[in-house]
């Protein structure tokens, strides 16, 4: 018996599911493949070197080697602390990269439960939320975190995603709960009712599973847009400190005109380092997307 | 008292509109329906699309919100109980139209069955697989598949798996809203020739609700015929089909399609008649805003909405 069963589930396996036919997209798309090897590689990289390296000496000022340019002790130079440059990328990456993800899950996490209560019980329920939900989405988000940034004097990753987590989980729950109107007319969300199943069991069990497709692809293209938005704050100054190294740090040297003229291995590192996280991302999450829609399909 | 009672139900939905979507009107999906259900019976509810035969269906089992009328389930009122785990949910149970919406196409068929056992019945994991296994067999589906998903089964084999799903608390009543107008023919006779069986195997009652005559007379004991939300006529299956008193049942029962050709010239002639007669007595059988009156007995089981002066 036991056998039978095992076998039968491998049977099963063969048709297609989710997983294999993300991953036949992905072999068709060449780039996208690419995109997706080149993303596991910095993050394994950069989350394992980040372990040997000491922030505490990387962000220590040595005045005796200012601006020093790629070489051998340095392989990326030094910046006007006298810095090392390389270490500050691998840092800066992981603290921007642990962001990006942070912030991605703990808002699909509220904009997915959000939308899912909104739209499945609906009525007066679905009216208060998507009130307070409007009042959310008109609340100066750049003014609010620039207040932050002055009345906590030090702040880490994880208050940093907090924040930002406060502000950007509003599209997600709305676009969670326009599905979840949808689908939850279904008949097999009213058999469940008529078969016993608590309200808890149909949201979680029964809606979550068939909204799931457009959450991930949401929360993919999501998270190449929070490597951006710290990048983007630490830039105009509100981000973090130097003593924190990110990506948007090593970015905002270049406002120095010196730095942009004369000393690329500063800034260009970082800023190609944005621009190909980011790119690689959205390559991954355009497959993703494509996966999900039979009809665009490549695979 | 009979074994399911229904006092003058009416299911209302409200229409929204001008300012602040007040509430302009209400849609009488349902209004003022009476019946009984007598156990190890069928009681087919017939109507044209938009008659309320669905919503009246729906509002027994708690799916639409009742505007008022009562709902006796074995003496008990079941009227507006929305909570998942009351008895009654055990006890009646639902076959849907649709049988290719009316699965989650994300689960395997194991859990789609085990799901009302896993609501009600603790069972251990292997119980439980051989409960579903017994259920799929019980169906005339292969044991085996529980482990695929619903999109790999034909229509027919996924209304089993409704089936399946429905009689797995052994309830006592299974309201059966147009099981089989999803299916072809051929599959129509399969499936309800094995919703027979099953009733007599577990002792069910059916509330049948179609606009199938045919499936009708072959499934039913008891008919009640729905006409913009209430009843026109109500009787056993002989009285509706060999003695049809209210003009829209005769022009109904008339519509059925007769397969032998000699008669063609004859059905079509007699279907004439009875478009001429009811278009003739409309006026005495409708009252103004084209609604049935209310039922009068004409024998013991045998209702009809006819006007007051007869």
């Amino acid at each position: 018996m036991e056998a039978n069963v095992e076998v039968k589930a491998k049977e099963v396996i063969k048709s297609p599911s989710g997983f294999s036919v993300v991953w036949r997209e992905l072999i068709k798309d060449k780039l996208a493949l690419i995109s997706l090897i080149f993303l596991i590689g910095v993050t394994a990289f950069v989350y394992g070197t980040a372990i040997f390296l000491d922030q505490e000496e990387i962000v220590k000022v040595d005045l005796f080697s200012i601006y020093e340019p790629p070489g051998e002790e340095f392989i990326l130079g030094t910046d006007y602390g006298g810095r090392d440059v390389f270490g500050q990328l691998i840092i800066g990456t992981r603290n921007s990269l642990s962001i990006a993800i942070l912030v991605t899950l703990m808002t699909g996490i509220i904009g997915i439960i959000y939308g899912l209560v909104s739209g499945y019980f609906g009525g007066h329920i679905d009216n208060i939320m998507m009130r307070i939900l409007d009042f959310f989405l008109i609340l100066p988000f750049t003014m609010i975190v620039i207040a932050f940034v002055a009345i906590v004097p030090k702040y880490s990753v994880w208050t940093f995603s907090l924040i930002m987590t406060a502000f950007l989980w509003m599209g997600i729950a709305r676009l969670v709960r326009s599905k979840a109107l949808a689908e939850k007319e279904l008949d097999y969300i009213q058999a469940a009712r008529t078969l016993g199943t608590s309200n808890f069991k149909v949201v979680f069990k029964h809606l979550l599973p068939n909204v799931s497709s457009i959450i991930i692809v949401n929360m993919t293209i999501n998270l190449a847009g929070n490597i951006g938005l710290e990048s983007g704050l630490s830039f105009l100054g509100f981000g973090f400190p130097e003593s924190t190294p990110s990506l948007g740090t090593l970015l905002s040297y270049a406002r120095n005109p010196q730095t942009l003229e004369f000393r690329w291995w500063i800034w260009v590192p970082a800023s190609l380092m944005i621009l190909l996280l980011m790119l690689a991302v959205n390559n991954v999450g355009t497959a993703l997307r494509r996966a999900v829609d039979a009809r665009q399909r490549r695979g | 008292m009979g074994f399911l009672k229904i006092e003058d139900l009416k299911v209302h939905f409200p229409i929204k509109g001008g300012l602040f979507g007040r509430t302009i009107d209400h849609v009488r999906a349902v209004d003022g329906v009476s019946f009984t259900l007598e156990k190890g019976k069928t009681y087919g509810l017939v109507g044209e699309s938009g008659s309320g035969k669905s919503t009246t269906g729906r509002a027994i089992i708690g799916l639409n919100h009742v505007t008022s009328g009562k709902v006796y389930f074995e003496d008990k009122e079941i009227t507006g109980v929305t909570k998942a785990k009351s008895d009654f949910r055990k006890d009646i149970q639902m076959i849907f139209q649709d049988p290719y919406s009316s699965l989650n196409p994300k689960k395997r068929v194991i859990d789609l069955v085990a799901e009302p056992l896993r609501n009600f019945e603790k069972l251990s994991r292997k119980e439980e697989r051989i409960r579903v296994q017994e259920l799929l067999e019980l169906v005339g589906l292969n044991p085996e598949s529980i482990l695929k998903y619903p999109h790999e089964f034909s229509g027919g084999q996924r209304q089993r798996i409704g089936i399946a799903r429905a009689v797995a608390l052994k309830p006592k009543l299974i309201i059966a809203d147009e099981p089989v107008s999803a299916l072809d023919v051929s599959v129509q006779a399969q499936v309800l020739n094995f919703m027979k069986e099953i009733q007599d195997e577990l002792d069910l009652t059916y509330m049948f609700i179609s606009h199938d005559l045919g499936v009708i007379k072959h499934m039913c004991d008891h008919i009640g015929i729905m006409y913009k939300g209430r009843y026109v006529e109500e009787g056993t299956a002989k009285e509706i089909f060999d003695n049809p008193q209210h003009i829209y049942t005769k022009r109904l029962v008339a519509a059925i399609p007769d397969i032998d050709p000699r008669k063609r010239e004859e059905m079509k002639q007699f279907r004439a008649e009875v478009n001429s007669e009811y278009e003739q007595s409309y006026n005495d059988y409708f009252n103004e805003e084209g609604l049935a009156y209310g039922l009068k007995p004409i024998t013991d089981t045998h209702l009809v909405a006819l006007p007051e002066k007869g």
